[in-house]
């Protein structure tokens, strides 16, 4: 039996294959375990990216409108504050008696610092402190606590109703029937 | 778009990172350390992984444990409750979790089963020993005695626990004196109806504040909502007012003052709060705890307030905070006892009946019901 190969795989968990291919790796997936395993295994981690890259509900045409105004404002307190009018002569980073290389400079790096926050604005990363601090949350399957690049997580899978507790000192608590003893289960991680 | 491409990118790097990284590995038999002290309760008669297997990603490991045991009561008691403590390891981050059964009733020489599924990411290059320790925490019996190290206050929620299950197993045995099976079947129907329409929030909670820059937040601004508090008259604990920070879906700093109106000193205090959206919709929240050497003297008043970041969600929508509310939860006196809500205290309160779940004695009955019929029930009941 031919295979398909790990990218057409994780492009299928990710519902990103054509028609055609879609099909063909799903025929293939109804008869393959291995395969059918890999996919699930993709599936877990597309799971996993979402939170990975979460970030808080920010209004980011607000923040970078802000940034721009307070930019403007800045310069117009620059104006005010210049005691005459000098006319720009010579480079543009070099002006006669070094004044008009001064402004040009400090405009040149508004605009850098501009042109930069726009692109952290468009392409946020994850805030560091919020990624780096301690946290527990639940997740599709279970409850998972983090701590730097170490996780700790508590699944129910195959549970049909769990009931989710949050302890605000930093615990995260699962109750569910477990499918395989037939027992009510109390899981839960705690933030170190 | 971007997101979808973003998404792409990533599962394809994830996917040439496993073809190049990933080594699939069952675990071997030395992985998982069973730890149970020499003159404990109860004795471990079978351990299997299943399809357990660790996985080599990159730098870090990643172990998919999947334990099933089998423990023997070996103690002269009833055992009604077992908590056991997993750990990575002693030393790693990440989080320290539990496994508490509770609703058990195993007779000595009996044997039960326990399932333990958990996933772990840890770096690869970690110094040697066992993946997983699991050990045992604690064993509640009968008659509220308890045994273990309680590293986790495995006492207290195992005896708050078995106190509920005590509650509510006397009020199903008044109703079936008073109505027979008829009233037995349409108490745990009505349990099986809130089970499904009770709500559910999502959470997240982060250690401290998440937001640490002015501009974040000025983007979310932050108000400081006071709760409204649901008191109960029989409670040893009188609330007198609490707030806490509020910014979107985002609480920190919960803080509730009370007083000890009980003629015993406190040493736990737990309060439940109550979140409710915009549209007047109620959600149970979670627990906002005491902790470290709390102790509340007979008449003494003090603040419980912890300073973690709690964020909620429900349906996959952050979940936008209206307004809060708490009630007294579970207290724990010095003296080791325990007082929870009575049935009077629930029934009474339409905020509670809207919010809370069937308690786990409850959704135990219930599923006994659900699996053996009324007959079964009715003699289960009978063995308490």
């Amino acid at each position: 039996m031919r295979h398909p190969n790990r990218a057409t795989l994780a492009l299928h968990a990710g519902r990103d294959l054509g028609p055609f291919r879609r099909w063909t790796t799903a025929r293939h997936l109804a008869h393959c375990q291995a395969c059918r395993e890999e996919v699930a295994r993709f599936d877990e981690m597309r799971e996993q990216l979402p939170r990975l890259a979460e970030l808080p509900d920010i209004p980011w045409n607000r923040l970078a409108a802000e940034i721009k105004a307070n930019v403007r404002l800045g310069l117009a307190a620059g104006e005010c504050v210049r005691p005459a009018e000098m006319p720009l002569r010579g480079g543009l980073l070099v002006g006669r008696g070094g004044v008009a290389g001064w402004r040009a400079a400090v405009a040149f790096a508004t605009v850098v610092l501009l042109v930069g926050g726009c692109m952290v604005l468009e392409r946020p990363w994850p805030v560091a402190v919020a990624q780096a601090a301690s946290s527990v949350q639940s997740t599709a399957d279970g409850i998972q606590g983090q701590t730097g690049g170490q996780m700790l997580g508590l699944m129910n899978r195959g549970a049909q109703r769990v009931t989710y507790t949050l302890g605000a000192e930093g615990s995260m608590g699962a109750r569910y029937t477990d499918p395989e003893t037939g027992y009510v289960t109390i899981n839960t991680v705690y933030v170190q | 778009m971007y997101s979808k491409t973003k998404n792409r990118v990533a599962i394809l790097a994830l996917a040439g990172a496993a073809a190049v990284l990933a080594q699939d590995a069952p675990l071997a038999n030395n992985s998982v350390n069973i730890n149970l002290p020499a003159d404990s309760p109860v004795a471990l008669l079978g351990i299997s992984t299943g399809s357990s297997r660790a996985t080599a990603r990159g730098p870090a490991l990643l172990l998919d444990l999947n334990l099933s045991l089998t423990l023997r009561n070996i103690s002269a008691n009833r055992i009604h409750g077992v908590t056991l403590r997993v750990v990575s390891q002693e030393v790693a981050l990440g989080g320290v979790g539990s496994v508490f059964q509770p609703g058990l009733n195993i007779g000595p020489g009996e044997a039960f089963p326990v399932h333990i599924s958990t996933k772990l990411m840890r770096p690869a290059q970690m110094a040697g020993g066992p993946l997983v320790q699991v050990n045992l925490d604690g064993v509640l019996f009968q008659d509220l005695s308890f045994y273990g190290p309680d590293q986790l206050h495995s006492r207290r929620i195992m005896t708050a626990s078995e106190m509920e299950a005590q509650r509510d197993r006397a009020a199903f045995k008044r109703l079936l004196a008073q109505g027979g099976n008829p009233a037995l079947k349409d108490a745990i129907v009505k349990i099986l109806v809130r089970q499904d329409s009770i709500p559910q929030l999502e959470g997240r909670i982060v250690r401290g504040h998440t937001v640490t820059n002015a501009a974040l937040a000025a983007a979310t601004p932050a108000r400081q909502e006071q709760f409204a508090l649901v008191e109960f008259p029989d409670s040893p604990i009188q609330l007198m007012k609490g707030s806490a920070v509020v910014s979107g879906n985002e609480a920190r700093s919960p803080a509730i003052e009370v007083r000890n109106r009980s003629n015993k000193a406190v040493k736990y205090v737990e309060l439940g709060w109550v979140l409710t959206d915009p549209a007047g919709r109620a959600y149970m929240a979670g627990s906002l705890p005491s902790t470290g050497a709390f102790s509340l003297p007979a008449g003494g008043a003090t603040e419980v307030r912890q300073e973690n970041t709690l964020s909620f969600s429900a349906n996959g929508q952050p979940f936008s905070i209206q307004r809060v509310s708490g009630f007294v939860n579970q207290v724990e006196f010095a003296d080791g006892q325990v007082w929870v809500p009575n049935r009077r205290n629930i029934d009474d309160s339409p905020l509670l009946q809207q919010v809370l779940p069937p308690s786990v004695e409850e959704e135990r009955l219930a599923n006994l019901y659900v699996n053996k019929g009324i007959a079964a029930l009715v003699e289960e009941l009978k063995k308490y």
